[in-house]
């Protein structure tokens, strides 16, 4: 062991050729497009969910026949969005539907079933129109209602009294998909980039040779290594915190900001010991490479073992509904970063390097 | 090129290669991904704990006719009811009756997910009614027809869903859609009647997987047959809306109608484009990994040198180090292809698929070939790799959402695939749409790339900007060759254009003005950006006459090569607005004079913009960059006065 200052210019150096070649920026659009292409994703896929997308407010036009049409206009007067109108008979509601006049048939019949009457319900849709999700949904909506009313009429029959369902409200559909899926993405993304770079750091310098070069320094491995993993640790909690404070002026609040880091942070430092560890043992890039990604894979579905994934602890914290099992998940992957860094510090202080 | 050669060089890659895959690693990969393999099922089955279990703390007493919605919801977390808390530690506030939501987005939120949380509660509790009917009085069988007083544009045949529309089926469907009675038997009617035996099959495994619960997210599974189904409690815990299960995955795949109580029904949601474009495209992943690197490999200590002074040619090492990588990739495609084939549909098939996804695979390749090229270091490749996988992954996945909307969703060979394994007629126009621009783009790559591969470039260290240039200039000799030179990148422009298509059609009338802007950034840097690497060379002297020829003669070859458009035409594309912004280029109206105008507008536009990035060109970075953003105006102008004569 020389002297541990020896570590911070290896550090500096491989930072700085990241930046001179630019690739952190890259990293960052990548990062950028995923963000914005998950969110587009969301946005894109609600506005085909939300009755309001309709051009000028306009009702899904549907066409009601069958015995059981006034059950049906009945329901559809509680739902909103829908225009109903009636036919005489299936015959000649399709043709409407065939003609576009009406946007869905819906056409109800009484059953008899050994435990009383049912309504059958047929319903038809237009087949790949962009609008088909929308008009899906808003049936749902008006056939729900009508379960609901014959419910209560029967309710006699049942033993279980359904509970009452509340109103709906203009909840967003997307605010558990930015907690729970964008997010935790953003935050893991860097701690995998930083492990990877890590392989690539370590790599390169065996096959280019330029690690002889190094141990011709006064400088050890341990410094060598601690210096590039310090480098590659430290990028992914700055990455996550642009990805915060960004989020934050779109209006997305976002708690608990010191634990996201950490765990940002101890989340690389295990990449990071899997991208060194594999560089040294490997000694060659693809191979390295190669298994890293599987590795990491692994791990990642590993996680699930847990009583709470990470992708959920992330959310938990994010939305500030953090309790004692989260703040201890993010303790464990700390203390986990901790061993895995002091095991191999210990594993490169006892590594011959004329191996490689 | 000589085939010998390319062989014996795919040999060498194969068995001799420096950073050749050896035992050891592959014994490790191996062995993890057999473990991978292991936790897939649990993944899938949803088995480990959700993501959003505990987003939402909910105060509720126990005495509450809710305290046991929230209970069984492990999206909640309960709390104590407790007015002072709420908008703190409590996002949603249950006394007695009343429901109060926190005034903040995640207390909204709150309350819609109780709303559906509410209505599955209710159907799990009534599926164990002893009177079925009563506890489910309505039940619903959803088809999907063809309207065809409604012009929709297609050209392919209708979804097999169309054909059963008659009235026959349309009874047998009525007897199928009994669940609510607990026949089993009754469900797979309902199915046949909509698909063929396939659609039994599909059935089968979704009523099998998640028959028990409320979800909404499974087409086809049969919950209304309430009574068979009772002990499914344990998976009722699975949330509406979340089916990533395996029933969600096989249900939509089998065909297209729904049957089921008005719970069970819900837009086709493409899970099959999703877990298809994971399945078929992550093996891609780790080839261009391997792939990249060693053409990378041969870059670093001009290792590749002695290859060079050997008595083959570049094209010859180029086929030789890439063919292993696509006959490997092609195998393991072929592999799924097959797998995923016998696995939805108990049969052997899959060869379009096969097909369809070559030109992909050849897509990553070329792509990852020319990043190599590009990239100084292997820290550089892997980031440009990422960037690869990123922006690849959404060309096959994006227009793939919009399964339900034909022309969209050609634009990614997947859906030939999806297509394929519904079942579908696929006609030979579709094939084409799709698979050619993907397969040209490939082509430009590794052209590009191979003019890199020469002794003076290869081991130069220059910034990938500074690399782009030179791969751009190189070809460019003469004038004429930089109007080739535009043409060869159309395709480009193309593939960039059909993305930005399938990302913001869904936006409606704003997409058409964004969609015009992307045109006018691609095109524009299309038609100069090689001008600009040219006089970088010092190809050509530096005159504002010489520009103007150079202008265009890049017009030119754009305005020709873009007729490649017409390929649109076979599949309607145009039909949508946004599709026709985009093309523009090849729509042509009927009348003599007007269809002269037609024809030599754009020439005249494409050879004007050119000529003014060109001048800008000939005199430097920063006057290229002002000159190009003057053509881009004027190229935005005129699509827009275009489109808006159009639309009047």
């Amino acid at each position: 062991m020389s002297s541990s200052g020896a570590r911070w210019p290896i550090a500096r150096r491989d930072l700085a050729s990241l930046s001179r070649e630019k690739t952190i920026v890259l990293a960052l659009l990548i990062q950028l497009f995923i963000a914005a292409f998950s969110s587009f994703l969301v946005v894109g896929l609600t506005s085909l969910y939300d009755p309001s997308a309709i051009d000028d407010g306009a009702e899904i036009e549907v066409a009601i026949t069958g015995d059981a049409e006034q059950q049906l206009l009945d329901a559809a007067r509680e739902t909103d969005g829908l225009e109903t109108v009636s036919y005489e008979d299936r015959a000649a509601a399709l043709a409407a539907f065939d003609r576009g006049a009406v946007t869905a048939v819906v056409s109800a019949e009484y059953a008899a079933t050994d435990s009383g009457d049912r309504i059958d319900v047929e319903a038809v849709v237009p087949a790949e129109s962009l609008r088909t999700t929308l008009i899906v949904n808003q049936l749902r909506e008006l056939l729900v209602e009508l379960e609901r009313l014959e419910r209560v009429d029967r309710a006699q029959f049942l033993e279980f009294q359904p509970v009452d369902v509340p109103g709906e409200t203009g909840g967003s559909d997307y605010f558990s998909f930015t907690y729970t899926i964008l997010i935790p993405l953003l935050l893991f993304l860097p701690p995998f980039i930083s492990g990877s770079i890590a392989v690539d750091s370590i790599t390169e310098e065996i096959e280019q040779g330029t690690l002889e070069l190094l141990r011709a320094a006064p400088v050890s491995l341990v410094d060598v290594v601690d210096g590039k993993a310090a480098a590659m640790i430290s990028l992914a909690p700055l990455q996550a915190i642009l990805w915060i404070l960004l989020l934050r002026f779109n209006g997305i609040g976002i708690d608990h900001i010191p634990w996201l880091l950490a765990l940002v942070a101890a989340l690389a430092t295990i990449t990071v010991v899997v991208g060194v560890l594999l560089g040294l043992a490997t000694a060659r890039r693809r191979q390295a490479q190669l298994l890293y990604s599987i590795l990491v894979l692994l791990l990642f579905g590993a996680t699930l073992v847990l009583p709470e994934h990470p992708a959920a602890t992330v959310a938990r914290l994010s939305v500030d509904s953090a309790t004692a099992l989260t703040f201890a998940h993010v303790g464990g992957f700390a203390v986990l970063a901790v061993a895995l860094a002091a095991f191999t510090r210990f594993y490169v202080a006892n590594f011959d390097p004329e191996a490689l | 090129m000589r085939l010998r050669n390319v062989l014996r060089i795919a040999r060498w890659e194969v068995t001799k290669n420096a950073g050749g895959i050896d035992r050891r690693t592959l014994a490790v990969a191996v062995a993890a991904i057999a473990l991978l393999g292991l936790i897939a099922p649990l993944a899938a089955s949803g088995g480990g704990p959700s993501l959003d279990d505990g987003l939402y703390h909910v105060g509720v007493d126990d005495d509450s006719q809710y305290y046991d919605v929230v209970r069984d919801d492990d999206t909640f977390v309960v709390r104590r009811a407790d007015r002072a808390a709420l908008g703190d530690s409590v996002d949603l506030l249950i006394e007695g009756d009343d429901i109060t939501a926190a005034n903040t987005q995640k207390g909204e939120a709150a309350r819609q997910e109780f709303r559906s949380s509410v209505q599955s509660y209710n159907n799990r509790k009534l599926r164990q009614e002893v009177n079925a009917t009563a506890a489910f009085p309505v039940s619903v069988l959803l088809e999907y027809r063809e309207q065809s007083g409604v012009d929709s544009g297609l050209v392919d045949q209708p979804d097999g869903a169309d054909g059963d529309g008659g009235a026959g089926d349309g009874t047998g469907d009525g007897d199928g859609g009994t669940g609510g009675d607990g026949d089993g038997g009754d469900g797979d009617g309902g199915t046949d009647g909509g698909d063929g035996g396939t659609g039994g099959d599909g059935d089968g495994t979704g009523g099998g997987t998640d028959g028990g619960d409320g979800s909404d997210g499974d087409g086809r599974d049969d919950t209304g047959n309430g009574s068979g189904d009772d002990t499914g409690d344990g998976s009722g815990t699975v949330d509406p809306g979340d089916s990533g299960d395996l029933g969600g995955i096989t249900g939509p795949l089998s065909g297209e109608g729904i049957s089921g109580s008005p719970a069970d029904i819900s837009p086709p949601f493409p899970f099959q484009s999703l877990v298809l474009a994971f399945v078929f495209v992550i093996p891609m992943n780790f080839l261009i990994q391997a792939y990249g690197s060693t053409i990378l490999s041969e870059r670093i200590n001009r290792r590749g040198e002695l290859l060079l002074v050997s008595p083959v040619s570049r094209y010859d090492i180029i086929a030789g180090k890439t063919l292993p990588y696509f006959a490997g990739a092609m195998v393991v495609e072929t592999a799924i292809a097959a797998g995923v084939f016998y696995l939805l549909q108990g049969q052997v098939g899959g060869l379009v698929s096969v097909f369809a996804v070559a030109p992909l695979v050849l897509l990553f390749l070329g792509a990852t070939f020319l990043g190599a090229m590009f990239a100084r270091s292997f820290k550089e490749l892997t980031f440009v790799t990422v960037t690869i996988t990123v922006s690849l992954t959404s060309y096959a996945f994006v227009p793939a959402i919009f399964t339900d909307v034909d022309e969209i969703a050609l634009i990614s060979p997947l859906t030939l695939v999806v297509r394929e394994l519904q079942g579908e007629a696929i006609s030979l126009g579709s094939i084409v749409f799709s698979t050619t621009p993907p397969l040209l783009v490939a082509l430009v790559c590794f052209g590009l790339g191979a003019g890199l591969y020469r002794e003076e470039d290869m081991f130069a260290q220059r910034s990938v900007p500074g690399r782009v240039i030179d791969a751009l200039a190189g070809p460019i000799t003469r004038r004429w060759h930089v109007g080739v030179m535009t043409a060869v990148l159309v395709p480009f422009v193309f593939v960039v254009q059909l993305l930005a298509i399938a990302a913001l059609f869904a936006l409606g009338e704003i997409a058409i003005v964004l969609l015009l802007v992307v045109v006018a950034i691609t095109e524009e840097f299309a038609k100069s950006l090689h001008v600009y690497a040219a006089y970088e060379h010092r190809r050509f002297e530096r005159s504002v006459r010489g520009a103007l020829v150079l202008g265009f003669a890049s017009g030119l070859g754009f305005f020709l090569a873009e007729k490649i458009a017409l390929l649109a035409q076979l599949v309607g594309l145009e039909q949508l607005a946004a599709g026709e912004a985009g093309l523009s280029g090849g729509v042509a109206p009927e009348s003599g004079p007007i269809l002269l105008l037609f024809l030599l507008a754009p020439l005249a536009l494409h050879a004007v913009t050119a000529s003014i990035s060109a001048v800008g060109a000939s005199r430097g970075k920063g006057q290229y960059l002002i000159a190009v953003a003057i053509a881009m105006g004027v190229h935005l102008a005129y699509n827009l006065g275009v489109v808006l004569t159009y639309v009047q």
